[in-house]
Order: structure tokens, then C-alpha cells, then sequence
């Protein structure tokens, strides 16, 4: 059970800070408009943590366009919302660019890179979904699919209003091993390489029960290579049992989100 | 929960113990003995030896176990020779029982066994109900059936006396033999033991049932045995039905027995109940197949687990314990269920949690989720507990070669050399002691308080031992039992080296004594359970940890960014339904606003359109969970508005405490509490069982502070005369009052009064109030003086009007009234008037009051003591469910369940419905209550007793006043926290006595009911009850396994370091001290008994050295001689109750000696001194109108809390009131301050100096 408090607040207390400037050529008024400097945690997504910066934005940009969904790019790279901020930073950006600068756009919507996430109801819906996969790896599926309305509300509400407790009172329940299972089925996770992740159906432990790690996992994925791997802005050591690491360094859509760099 | 132990048996016969909140077996001390088969009970374990003899071994208890025998010398009177021992033929025995009716004569009153010990010779009794007698101790009557009197009449023909002598059982700690059946003891040895029978519905507390089984398959039932009578008194022989041979037996917690036989079947014993404990019939119970023979047999509570002769495991389903006795369907169940595993043994716990024994590994195996709707379980689990073995264990290398050879040189073979089996009895050899025990000689004189505080000096184990010529370490082998319980008070602490770990194949486990929840599983089986403590040392928990918190290490450069997500101000918002001014609830919206620091609570009518009430959250001094079952309720005390009080009602209880939460945390805030709380809290608990704090220092911070003086400032500008003021503080030495205003004009006679509170007496049944007013300034412009005058109990006494007039009309002025020891001194415009001699005392002054032609600018009052307005108390909730709280002022603090737990604050906070948010250091807690409802029936002359009731008569099922219709199933939990633990069952131990089926009987209802049915009674009622229980969380740890009554706490000295002095009583009254509490080991390290003829009720003690009790016949007593190092003192000295009244409850401290007795009224010792620190009378408090109508339903006190400084007191009705004036002239003090707030049940104020 994930009851390592201390590793949970760390990282939920992980944030960000970004610079936000809109696309100049978008801009219509005769002044500029400030660039917005927000703190953002690394565990939430972009769709839930930008509505200040667009309404900081809205009276430099065509009323015409208002209405239009506001997107991001980093670099000319739109960003990929749905992907955990920490992650995007992860796999973008590196440390030594701090603050980390973001062009906003309400023009031209890259569909064919993002999703189209109108109202925070749609990121919603893909968070829910990517719960309720890793469920499927973790335990067949069976606790989010009994879990009531309101603990999903409280789950996610909770990630909105970076409510830890309210959070993690009801994720405790989809990271607690049951006297069915010592151990996940499968670990969720997503380990990104280049421009897509790879996924794999991998298993805790051995057949002979004893612990995967971290290691174990990157020989069962890349074999024979060199791995670097990043996650929350940070190297975990290769010993790392996987379980553990499930349990404790999973973002809130309870996936394992590795940056992988093959060397 | 508490810590219990499991018990089990390794392949070398050796017992060893897990104790549920250890993680290691550990050996029990070896005493020579091997043994084969164990049975237990909480603190009760027998034993089937290598011998196939029955031994007892009895531990953990804190209180020594010890019956009082009692003999009443009888004598009558005659004419000339006046009282005699002669007696006349029909009368009693010259020494008897109390009835009369046997024969108990002192020389006839032995020791049941050599296990128990006189404590003391013969003495006679010299109190009756609490009254002293002579030193003679007669009490008299006119007959011998009658009624006794402490004092001689002329009709008084006959008279007896009471002598008593006490007897402990010392055999504690170490194994008893009990004497075998036959002088050779080989000739007919046991084969099985079993011991239950705790939960018997309606039996006796304490009562247990003993079962064996001997060679010649004979049942035996021990006769007598309870926690009073440990080994019980003889075997009876139980028949069995022709041709049965019975194997094995086992006996469950409501004393169902279920046998297994030779040929494989089981048979049940139908009938035990509270009358028949060993049962009346046989009923046999076919084997799960023909070809399957039961071989072993366990019996829970509601499971019976068996185990066929191929080690597979069956569970019998349908069997309900508690309904065993009555009915045979549930005592032999329904059908045999096929588990899976093969399994060498069963052992079932009081709860039905079930552990085994592996058939081919040899490991314990606990049966994963067994609840009372899945009594099957889930999954077999192996414990993975290692074995310690210390140095003193047989284990260690030097013991073994010494047992080795002990036992080659006896030429006996050993249960040691080969794995236990059930079925190798016969080739044993038998050598079983020929006395039961023995014991060492010196101690048979020597009085229990003067004996070694280490009773391990010795053991009767010698005699036992000596059969393999061993004898026990007892001062190596402390480690047993300490981590369940550090009091159990066996082994010496010195034994930390040589411990080994290994595993060990075992033969036996019995869960008997062991009470666990399959929701919290002792700590037993780490490895296989995927995360433990471990993992936190581990190096690459540790890298990750400190690479997390340097991710952003430059973080000092961003702090002008905005949070993308605010989280200083929200709104929560609800539904409820809400009253306020007590009407009816109604439905509303609850709309709770947070900005920064500080909130709003506003109340809206459903639609949301209009505000019903809406206020700050600083304006909120408590808020109190007022839950009745079904009806989810909080109450928000907001004591300076109106209504100061709002109730709101929830949809559920998870509501409720998402909106308690809310409140609780918002109000923490703006009251600047955070942490721990402050040391000097006062303590106190609602009826709910909810406990709360207040920190007297959050008071004292937000207090003006001038100098040495504490400051109150009132603006009474634009404040109309006449006007009352309460001042909160009494005019203390030294406190200084100054008024500024103006007299008008036209002015004539003005007042300015101190006043203090009204003297009430009771003049033909009603209060006629009576003023006092301590001083009355009147300057009277037409006189030109000022007249100076007091009232005592509505009287003025002599004025004094010397002096010059210092007032004019229509002039502003500054009146300063000092206070000093003997007389108020005052100055008018800072020129000195006059000064006035008190007449009463000065601290009893508790309103100002003035009235006339005036206006009055401001009031100051400046107080060398801390003025406590009732209104500016916050109260603080702290998670558990406890029945009373004691603390004391250097923090220690201890509480008491209902169901007489002891707990030990921890120092954190947070817990129940804060869950593990904002909490720190808090435990899981359980506590217990009884549901009660009476069964009400009458007599008519067709059917006899029925349910049909006159219809002037109360409801055939109602509460105990018989005004509240109470049905038993429409009964409801309190809230989600509480589950029923027990069915609704007839209660037997009802005050007054009840017959067998647990009737009372009485003339009409309204009546005093008696347990025999009279000719006259037409009606009867019965009780019954169902028990249930709480779980939730708190900073509370479980002290121990012995129940507390009562606790009292006092440091010694005042420094920090200082050792407390803690006394408590048992819950059979008996007083005990705790060794070693001191701030930083606030559980101390264990109890001392402290003797005491009489049970107690309520104990106290402050300061140290001055410790008073209440004895349950109402009386008190002091505890003299105590000094720092003999802090249990010498002996108690009686002190009488106060006339017409029982004490219940006292608290004694250097502010002095207040009792509460059984009709609700308040006793103060007077004339308390150095030289008669017992004081000579007590003088009654009875509750006058301003208490009366401080709450609901408040007829009288309920319990009185004293501190080095004040008095604090709780109604029945619930409310919390603080005694003012209190000084050495009056340490009875005059008059009430009542705080805003109700519901309460327990208040201390220990702490608060």
C-alpha cells in the first residue's frame, strides 16, 4: 500500500515555473500584452491550470477569436496537454531553462497533434479513462468500475483545487493491495521515447515471487541497451522495486510516466 | 485494540507466546515441564503436561486476586447473663454466613489449595453502610431475619458481628499443578483440556468452563473455576452415552462444547446456560462423510472448525453460540463445508478468527478475512513471526545439554525427540507431583503490601520442576511478556543478549486468549505482504526522497509567480436542514466562505434567495456533534449572538463529518491553533463520548496585560442606568476597579454596588433569593454624604457615611475601588475618600451594578488574576470515544472508556473524523456501550403475566423510566462508527436482583422492583441489552488490560522532570498506584496494588501527598502517610459521609475537598488545616436557580473538578458551570458562572493553574 506519506507530499508538492507569452502575430491591440508568470504543479495538466493566463490574454486577441480554445506550444512544438505537465517538461525542457516559456495561441488549433479539450470536462474524461486502465492492469478493472460518482468527483476535484488529502483519501483505495492480490497484476506505465511511449504488459515480481525493480523493467523493455531514465524531474535509482514504485511514483492517473533516453 | 497473545507449542514441548503487537514468538519460561496441549483465556492458561496431568498457569493480571472470607458471630440475649453465645435451637449457627443459614465456623475456613495465601488474621468489621461502629463491631437487632442497627435498643435481643479475612491467590505468574484425579496420579492421566465458556449469556462475570478428558475416556467438568477461583474446586464426572469414546473436547465462549469420538462422529452438549453450566444432554453430530473421522474439533462463538482424519478442515454452518444453550439447532448447526488445505490443527479465537497448524510444514497459518458474515474466510496465510530464543530459554546451548541429560538420566522419553502427535499418549511415563503446589515457608506470615514488589522470587513451580530437576530463571526472562503488557509484572528487564532467531516446526497453537479484528492484522506477516516499515531505510527510498526535494532548488527566485491553483479562499457549500432558537428543523443551504484568514459561516433558505443567519466563524466557541441515532446532528455554539446556538441536521454521517471538518479545521485557524496542544488544557468530554480541549494560554495571549495586572476594558458610554455588568473575576487583593462617568443634574440618590452572587433558600419547596451585595456606594447630593453599606442574604447591616462628599451633580468623576487583604480602599478623582472594612469576602464579588441619575464613560478592571469570560472559550475537538478525561498540570494525561479501557494521551492531535488529515500521533481506538431496553408486563387473572397493559400503563417494551416507548429492533447505531457486537439479550445482573428468566417483580411500576415474586406484585419487567461498539482514532494509546474506574494524576514537585503520582482504582474498586509515570514515559511502568477493605468508587489526589477516595457505600476516606518516596502511603482512615448523602465522586486540591453524592449535590470539607487536615464537617452545595436553568432537564450536579485555583463543575442536564469567590475565609466560595455551552459530561481542569 502506498503509506509512504513523506515521498507522496514531495511530489505532489512538485512545481513548475512557466512564463506565458501569446503568439505576437495573435496579437491585435496596439500594446503588448505582459508575459504571465504562473506556478504550475507537475502532477496536474495544463487544461486545469491555464484559465487566468487566457483570461489575462482574451483582451489582446481578436473578439472573434475569443471563444476559441486556447493552446500551447513550446519552441513551435505544440504541447501535448493530456500528457502530465511533468512530464512535458520531462521529456521538452531541462532544468537550466527556468523559467520555462510557453506560447499561447487561440488560433490555429493543431488537431492532428492535441486533443481538442474544449472544457475541463473533456480532460476529465481522459483522466478517467487512463484511471481506469491502469485499474485494468493493477486488479482486472474491479475498483474503478465499483467506485461511486462521488469518489471520482473527490479524485478529481481533488487534483483541481491541489487538494492532497482529498486526493489521496480516495487513491489510496485504487493503490491498496487486497488479500486477493499481494501485488499488482501489472504495473501501469508508460515509458516515452522519441515521440511517442512505449507500453508493456509487465509483471511486480518473478515467477518465483521474488521483486522486480526499476532495472528490471528497462531489461524487459530495451534489451541489451543503455537506458537513462526521468521521472518528477528526477533519476530514480535502478533498484527501485517496481511495486513500490507503482505505488508511491505513479501520477495521479496512476501511471508510472518514465522519460526514457536510449543511449 | 488491545494487545493479546497467541500461544503455541514447538516440537520440543516448549510454550511460547505472540503477542499482537510484537512480531517475534517468544518462550514462555521453561519450568521443567514439557507440555503437549494448551487452552486459554485472556490471562488464563491450562495446560495438558508431558505428564498428562492439568496445569494452570495464571498471568498478566495488575490486581492480585483475592476473596474475602466473611463469618458473623452471632449471640442473643438473655435476662440475666445479657449476650451469649448460647443460642436457642432454632436459631443460625453461633458463627455464620449473613442469611444465617450455614455454618461458618472461622476454623473451618481453609485455603482452597496451596496456591492461595491469607493475607492477614481474622479482623473484625467496624463500619456499617458507611457508619462507624465500636470497637466491638455488634450490630443489633430484635430478631436474627431482620435488620441490623449500629446502636442498642431495649428490643434488641440479638446481635452479631462480621469477621473477615482476605486470601490471594500467589500462585500467579508461575504453572499450578492441579491435584490429579486419583493418590496415583498414573492412574488415570488427562488426554485434552479445553477452557471457555467467557461470554455464557447471563452468567456471572468472570465465570469460565473447564473440560477434560481423561485415558478412560471419561468427560470431566471442572466445578467453580472464575477469575476469583482460578483453578476451580473438583473435577465432576460427566457421562456420556453408552459406547461414545470420546477423543478430544472443546469448549467455545458462550460454553458450547463440542466433542470429537473414537469412531469419527462429534457430539455436541446441548442445554449450558447461565442455570446449567456443564450442560444437560448429549447430542450426537455425524462426520462430514462415513468414511471421514473427525480427529479435532474447535469451537468459536459462532464457528465450529473440524479437522478429519486426513487433515482436511471442515467448517459446521448454522451454528449460533449465543442462542446455544436454548436451542439445539443452533448448537449443532446445519452442515458439514470442506475448506481447502490439509492442516494438523485448529484453533478458533472468542471471535472466530481461526489459526491452524500445517499438516506437512508444520507453520501457523492464519485464515484471512473471517468476518461474522463470511465466518469461512478467504485464504490460509502463513504467520512468518521468527522464534527468539534467549540465553535463559531451553534453546540456548548450556540448558539443552543440562535438559539432555536430565532427561537421559531419567530414562524418559521426551515429547522433545519427536514431532508431537495426538495419539502417543500411552507410552508415556508419568511421574505428576503428588500435591497440587507447594510453597516456599517464609511467606505464609508476611503481609501482601510488605511483600518483595518482584513476586518472581520465587515460584511453585519448584515442586513441578523437580521432576526433571530444573528450576526456572525467572530474572532472565522479562521479554515475554513486555510488549503486551509491561505490568504483567513476570520477568526482570536484564536479559538483552544471546537472542537467536530460527524457525521452529510447531505442534500446537491455541488463539483462545487472543482477541484480533480481520481488519487489523497484527504485524505477523511482513515478508509476505509487499511494503513494510523496512522500505524506509531503504538507500534508494532515501535518493529518491532527497532528489524530490532539491528538484527545484532555486525555488526562492520564483516566489512572486502566482499559484495556478488558489487555495487560500474557497466557499464550500451544502445542503442540511437546520434549527435555530430550537424549533423545528427545516431545510436550508450552508454556505461556508474562507478568504485568507478569516470565514463566514451564512445559513440560506433553500432556494438560496434569504439568509436565515449568517456569522463569523471567530464568533463560534464549539461545535459539538449532537448526533441522535438516524439523525446525523452538529451544533455550532456561537454564544454572543442570537440564537447562540445553531443546529444543523445532515444527510449522512459522511456529510456531517465532511462539514465538521470543514468548520473544525477553519476555526483552528483563526483561533491560531495549530500542533499540539498547550500543557495546561483544560480537558473535557460531551455525552457523546467526543472529546475537547481548551487552551487557558490562547485566553491568556488575547488578554490585556498592564504590568502585573490582567485588564478588562468595558465602554458602557451610551449605556442607559441602571446596569449590570458581570465582572467574570472576584475583587482578588490587589485588583483594582475604575469607573468613569458623569452624574446627571438633577441627580439624587445614586448606586454603585458590587454585588455578588443571590443566597437561595428553599422556603416552603420553592428558592426565595436573598441578595448580597459586598459593597454599596450611594452618595446622596441631597445629604451631601456618601453612604457605604453591605448587604448580607437580603439584609443592609450598619452604614458608614463619614466623610467628605466628594461627587457634585453634573460633574464627571473617576471612582478607583483597590481591594486590599482586609478592606476596600476608595479614591475619587485620584484623591483617597475613604475605606471600608469587607464584610463579606471581597473574591465573592462577581457584578457591578449601578443605577440612579448617571452615565457611566468605561470600566476597567485590572485583576492580578486571569479573567475568564466564558464566552471566549474555544473549544478544540481531539479524535477517541472515552468516558472521562484526568490530566495534570505538567500534561500527563490519561482517559477512560466506557468500557473501562485505560488510554494514555500520546500528544498528538487530529483523529476520528479528521482522519489522518491535520492529525498526528494518533492510534485506532475501540470503546463499548450498552443498548438497555425493558420488557414491562402485568398481571391479569386469565392469562397471568402478559404484554397487555392497562392502558394508564407504560409501553410493554420502553427506556428505564418507562416513559419512552422502546422497541428492540427499531433501536439504532449512533452513527456509521458503530457496529452491534452482541444480540439483544436478557440482562441478569440487573440492581435489585432478577429471577432465572431475569424478571423483577414490584407492586405497581412506578415501584422499587425486587427479584422474588410476591403475592402483591402485578407487575414485572426485565432488561435486555445489546452491546455495541465504536472504532475510531485518536492520540490516545492503549494502557493495558486492566480496566480502570477511576484515575487521578498529580505531578510530585513542579519541575518538569518531576515523577506523577498516579492512583487509580480497578474495576472492582481496588485502589493501585502507577510506578514510573513522568512526562516522558507518561504509561509509567506498572501497577502496585494498594490494599483496601473496601471497594472504591472515585479517587483522587492533589497534591500528592493528599489523596481522597469515595467508597462505594458512599462514605470517604483519606490516604495518610505519603511522602515522595512512599507514595502509596500507610493505610486509609475513614471520614464520614455528609448527612442524607452518598459520595460518588470527590476531587481534592490545594483549593480543597469537594464531593459530589448520589441525590446531585456538591460537599466541601471545612475547617481544612495543617492541624486537621480531614476537616471537620461537610458542608452541601445544592443546586440553586442559576443552575437550575443553566440547561435542559438540569435537576443537580454530576461531577465536580477541582484545580490549585478553581472549581468546575457538570449538570446532569449537561451544563458546565464554574464556582466563583472561592477563598480561604469561604473555601465553599458563592455563586455560578455558567458557560454558554451544554451537552457535557466530564470536565477536568487539573491542568489549569
Amino acid at each position: 500500500m502506498a503509506n509512504d506519506r513523506e515521498i507522496l507530499r514531495e511530489l505532489w508538492e512538485g512545481k513548475l515555473p512557466v512564463c506565458f507569452k501569446l503568439d505576437l502575430d495573435e496579437v491585435v491591440e496596439m500594446q503588448q500584452p505582459d508575459p504571465f508568470y504562473l506556478m504550475v504543479s507537475r502532477v496536474s495538466y495544463f487544461p486545469l491550470v491555464i484559465d487566468k493566463v487566457r483570461k489575462h490574454f482574451l483582451r489582446y486577441v481578436a473578439s472573434d477569436k475569443m471563444d476559441q480554445v486556447m493552446w500551447l506550444d513550446y519552441n513551435g512544438q505544440p504541447l501535448k496537454w493530456h500528457y502530465p505537465i511533468g512530464v512535458l517538461f520531462d521529456l521538452l525542457v531541462s532544468v537550466d531553462d527556468l523559467p520555462w516559456t510557453i506560447t499561447a495561441h487561440f488560433e490555429k488549433l493543431p488537431e492532428e497533434h492535441i486533443y481538442d479539450f474544449k472544457t475541463k470536462d473533456d480532460m476529465e474524461a481522459y483522466f478517467k479513462s487512463c484511471l481506469k486502465e491502469a485499474d485494468v492492469l493493477k486488479f482486472k478493472g474491479q475498483l474503478v468500475s465499483s467506485m461511486q460518482i462521488k469518489d471520482h468527483k473527490q479524485l478529481w476535484m481533488g487534483l483541481q483545487n491541489d487538494k492532497f488529502d482529498q486526493f489521496w483519501a480516495v487513491n489510496r483505495k485504487l493503490m491498496e493491495l487486497s488479500s486477493e492480490y499481494e501485488n499488482f497484476r501489472h504495473i501501469p506505465f508508460r515509458c516515452y521515447v522519441g515521440d511517442g511511449y512505449k507500453q508493456a504488459l509487465v509483471k511486480p515480481v518473478f515467477e518465483n515471487g521474488q521483486h522486480k525493480t526499476l532495472k528490471d523493467l528497462l531489461d524487459e523493455l530495451f534489451p541489451g541497451k543503455q537506458t537513462k531514465i526521468k521521472t518528477h524531474g528526477i533519476n530514480p535509482p535502478l533498484e527501485t522495486p517496481l511495486q513500490w514504485m507503482s505505488e508511491h511514483l505513479s501520477y495521479p492517473d496512476n501511471f508510472l510516466h518514465l522519460c526514457v533516453e536510449v543511449c | 485494540m488491545p494487545s493479546s497473545i497467541l500461544f503455541g507449542i514447538n516440537n520440543e514441548g516448549r510454550v511460547h507466546t505472540l503477542s499482537t503487537t510484537g512480531s517475534f514468538w517468544r518462550e514462555l519460561p521453561y519450568g521443567g515441564q514439557e507440555f503437549k496441549k494448551l487452552s486459554a483465556l485472556p490471562h488464563f492458561l491450562w495446560a495438558l503436561g508431558g505428564d498428562h496431568q492439568i496445569y494452570v498457569y495464571v498471568h498478566g493480571l495488575d490486581i492480585p486476586i483475592r476473596v474475602r472470607e466473611e463469618s458473623y458471630e452471632n449471640e442473643r440475649w438473655y435476662p440475666i447473663e445479657g449476650f451469649s453465645s448460647k443460642l436457642l435451637p432454632t436459631d443460625r449457627h453461633q458463627y455464620s454466613d449473613a442469611s444465617g443459614s450455614t455454618n461458618r465456623s472461622m476454623d473451618t475456613i481453609r485455603l482452597p489449595s496451596m496456591a492461595w495465601q491469607w493475607e492477614g488474621d481474622w479482623k473484625l468489621e467496624l463500619s456499617l453502610e458507611g457508619q462507624p461502629l465500636d470497637h466491638n463491631g455488634w450490630t443489633y437487632a430484635m430478631d436474627f431475619p431482620s435488620q441490623f442497627h449500629p446502636k442498642k435498643q431495649w428490643t434488641s435481643c440479638v446481635r452479631r458481628r462480621l469477621w473477615v479475612r482476605s486470601r490471594r491467590y500467589s500462585a500467579m505468574n508461575s504453572w499450578c499443578a492441579i491435584a490429579p484425579l486419583h493418590k496415583d496420579a498414573t492412574s488415570e492421566p488427562f488426554i485434552d483440556i479445553s477452557i471457555g465458556g467467557q461470554s455464557v449469556p447471563g452468567a456471572e462475570e468472570g465465570t469460565m468452563l473447564v473440560w477434560a478428558i481423561t485415558n478412560l475416556n471419561r468427560v470431566m467438568f471442572r466445578m467453580g473455576v472464575s477469575t476469583k477461583s482460578p483453578e476451580g474446586i473438583r473435577w465432576n464426572d460427566v457421562s456420556v452415552p453408552l459406547g461414545c469414546e470420546i477423543c478430544q473436547i472443546s469448549v467455545g465462549s458462550t460454553g458450547l462444547v463440542w466433542a470429537s469420538l473414537a469412531c469419527g462422529r462429534a457430539l455436541v452438549r446441548g442445554g449450558v446456560t447461565r442455570d446449567n453450566l456443564q450442560g444437560s444432554n448429549w447430542i450426537e453430530v455425524r462426520n462430514p462423510a462415513a468414511n471421514l473421522r473427525i480427529v479435532q474439533l474447535s469451537v468459536g462463538t459462532n464457528a465450529i472448525w473440524a479437522l478429519t482424519h486426513d487433515k482436511h478442515v471442515w467448517f459446521r454452518k448454522g451454528v449460533r453460540g449465543e442462542s446455544a444453550g436454548v436451542s439445539e439447532d443452533c448448537a449443532i448447526g446445519s452442515g458439514w463445508i470442506e475448506m481447502v488445505g490439509t492442516m494438523t490443527l485448529l484453533s478458533v479465537c472468542a471471535n472466530d478468527q481461526l489459526f491452524a497448524i500445517g499438516a506437512d510444514d508444520r507453520r501457523v497459518y492464519f485464515r484471512t478475512e473471517v468476518t461474522q458474515s463470511d465466518l469461512t474466510g478467504k485464504r490460509w496465510k502463513t504467520l512468518t513471526a521468527p522464534l527468539q530464543v534467549s540465553r535463559a530459554s531451553s534453546n540456548a546451548s548450556l540448558n539443552r545439554d543440562k535438559f539432555h541429560r536430565s532427561i537421559q538420566m531419567l530414562g524418559r522419553p521426551s515429547s522433545m525427540y519427536e514431532p508431537a502427535s495426538l495419539r502417543d499418549y500411552n507410552e508415556q511415563s508419568h511421574s505428576a507431583p503428588t500435591a497440587p503446589t507447594s510453597l516456599p515457608l517464609n511467606d505464609a506470615s508476611t503481609k501482601f503490601e510488605t511483600q518483595p514488589k518482584n513476586p518472581k522470587a520465587w515460584s511453585p513451580i519448584h515442586s513441578v520442576g523437580s521432576v526433571v530437576g530444573m528450576e526456572v530463571h525467572p530474572e532472565t526472562d522479562e521479554s515475554i511478556w513486555s510488549e503486551c503488557s509491561r505490568d504483567s509484572c513476570i520477568f526482570g528487564d536484564d536479559e538483552e543478549l544471546g537472542w537467536a532467531e530460527y524457525e521452529a516446526p510447531w505442534s500446537w497453537v491455541e488463539a483462545g486468549a487472543c482477541i484480533i479484528e480481520h481488519s487489523q492484522i497484527p504485524n505477523w506477516f511482513t515478508i509476505a505482504n509487499g511494503s513494510s516499515i523496512d522500505e524506509l531505510d531503504q538507500p534508494w527510498r532515501n535518493k529518491i526522497l532527497d532528489a524530490l526535494k532539491y528538484r527545484l532548488n532555486d525555488g526562492d527566485k520564483y516566489v512572486d509567480y502566482e499559484m495556478a491553483v488558489d487555495t487560500s479562499s474557497w466557499i464550500q457549500t451544502g445542503e442540511a436542514r437546520v434549527s435555530l432558537k430550537k424549533s423545528a428543523y427545516f431545510e436550508c443551504c450552508l454556505q461556508l466562505e474562507w478568504q485568507e484568514n478569516s470565514g463566514t459561516l451564512t445559513i440560506l433558505n433553500p432556494d438560496g434567495a434569504s439568509t436565515l443567519a449568517s456569522f463569523s466563524l471567530s464568533d463560534i466557541s464549539c461545535i459539538q456533534n449532537c448526533s441522535e441515532p438516524g439523525n446525523p446532528r452538529l451544533t455550532i455554539q456561537v454564544p454572543r449572538l442570537s440564537p447562540p446556538e445553531v443546529k444543523l441536521q445532515f444527510a449522512s454521517d459522511n456529510s456531517l463529518e465532511e462539514w465538521q471538518t470543514h468548520l473544525h479545521v477553519t476555526c483552528s485557524k483563526i483561533h491560531n491553533i495549530v500542533g499540539k496542544p498547550n500543557d495546561s488544557c483544560v480537558w473535557s468530554v460531551t455525552k457523546l463520548g467526543d472529546i475537547f480541549i481548551w487552551d487557558p494560554t490562547e485566553l491568556e495571549k488575547n488578554q490585556l496585560r498592564e504590568d502585573e495586572f490582567y485588564v478588562q476594558k468595558y465602554d458602557l458610554s451610551g449605556k442607559e442606568s441602571p446596569i449590570k455588568v458581570a465582572l467574570r473575576v472576584g475583587c482578588n487583593p490587589g485588583s483594582v476597579i475604575t469607573l468613569s462617568g458623569c452624574f446627571s443634574e438633577d441627580a439624587e440618590r445614586i448606586g454603585i454596588n458590587l454585588d455578588a452572587d443571590s443566597t437561595y433558600k428553599i422556603r416552603s419547596k420553592a428558592h426565595v433569593e436573598l441578595e448580597n451585595t459586598v459593597l454599596h456606594i450611594n452618595p446622596r447630593f441631597s445629604d451631601d454624604f456618601v453612604v457605604r453599606n453591605t448587604m448580607i442574604d437580603g439584609k443592609w447591616g450598619k452604614e458608614e457615611r463619614d466623610g467628605v462628599m466628594p461627587f457634585a451633580r453634573g460633574q464627571e468623576f473617576t471612582l478607583k475601588i483597590v481591594t486590599t487583604e482586609d478592606a476596600f480602599i476608595l479614591f475619587v478623582d485620584n484623591q483617597k475618600f475613604c475605606s471600608y472594612r469587607h464584610r463579606l469576602p471581597p473574591q465573592s464579588v462577581s457584578h457591578l451594578s449601578i443605577w440612579g441619575r448617571i452615565q457611566p464613560y468605561r470600566l476597567v478592571i485590572n485583576s492580578p488574576q486571569i479573567i475568564i469570560d466564558p464566552y471566549n472559550v474555544f473549544w478544540r475537538q481531539i479524535g477517541g470515544h472515552v468516558r472521562k478525561v484526568e490530566s495534570c498540570n505538567i500534561g500527563v494525561t490519561w482517559a477512560i472508556g466506557y468500557d473501562q479501557t485505560a488510554w494514555v494521551y500520546t500528544e498528538g492531535w487530529g483523529g476520528g473524523f479528521l482522519g489522518t488529515m491535520e492529525s498526528h500521533n494518533i492510534h485506532p481506538m475501540t470503546d463499548s456501550q450498552d443498548y438497555r431496553v425493558y420488557e414491562n408486563q402485568r398481571w391479569n387473572p386469565v392469562t397471568g403475566f402478559a404484554s397487555a397493559g392497562l392502558p394508564t400503563d407504560r409501553p410493554m417494551w420502553s427506556d428505564a423510566s418507562g416513559k419512552q416507548k422502546r422497541l428492540k429492533d427499531q433501536v439504532k447505531l449512533q452513527s456509521k462508527h458503530w457496529q452491534w457486537i452482541s444480540d439483544w439479550m436478557v440482562d441478569f445482573h440487573v440492581p435489585g436482583g432478577v429471577d432465572k428468566d431475569g424478571w423483577q417483580y414490584a407492586v405497581d411500576f412506578p415501584a422499587s422492583f425486587h427479584s422474588n415474586k410476591n403475592f402483591t406484585d402485578y407487575v414485572r419487567r426485565r432488561r435486555w441489552y445489546r452491546r455495541c461498539a465504536v472504532s475510531t482514532t485518536g492520540p490516545w494509546q492503549e494502557l493495558g488490560h486492566t480496566k480502570l474506574l477511576d484515575v487521578s494524576l498529580e505531578p510530585v514537585r513542579d519541575d518538569l522532570d518531576t515523577v506523577v503520582s498516579v492512583w487509580a482504582l480497578a474495576s472492582g474498586g481496588q485502589p493501585m498506584i502507577r510506578v514510573g509515570v513522568s512526562k516522558h514515559n507518561p504509561m509509567g511502568n506498572g501497577w502496585e496494588h494498594v490494599s483496601s477493605e473496601k471497594p472504591l468508587s472515585s479517587i483522587s489526589c492533589g497534591p500528592f501527598n493528599k489523596v481522597w477516595a469515595t467508597e462505594k457505600k458512599g462514605c470517604a476516606c483519606v490516604r495518610v502517610g505519603i511522602t515522595e518516596d512512599t507514595l502509596e502511603g500507610e493505610k486509609w482512615i475513614g471520614v464520614e459521609s455528609p448527612s442524607g448523602g452518598a459520595l460518588k465522586q470527590i476531587s481534592v486540591n490545594t483549593i480543597g475537598i469537594w464531593a459530589v453524592d448520589n441525590l446531585g449535590r456538591l460537599h466541601v470539607r471545612i475547617n481544612v488545616s495543617s492541624s486537621t487536615p480531614q476537616g471537620t464537617h461537610w458542608q452541601t452545595i445544592t443546586p440553586d436557580p442559576p443552575v437550575l436553568s443553566s440547561g435542559t432537564h438540569t435537576k443537580c450536579f454530576k461531577q465536580v473538578s477541582v484545580s490549585r485555583i478553581g472549581v468546575w463543575a457538570v449538570t446532569d442536564g449537561g451544563s458546565m458551570v464554574r464556582r466563583l469567590g472561592i477563598c480561604p475565609n469561604n473555601p465553599a466560595g458563592s455563586g455560578w458562572d455558567i458557560f454558554p455551552s451544554e451537552r457535557w459530561h466530564y470536565i477536568s481542569i487539573r491542568a489549569f493553574n
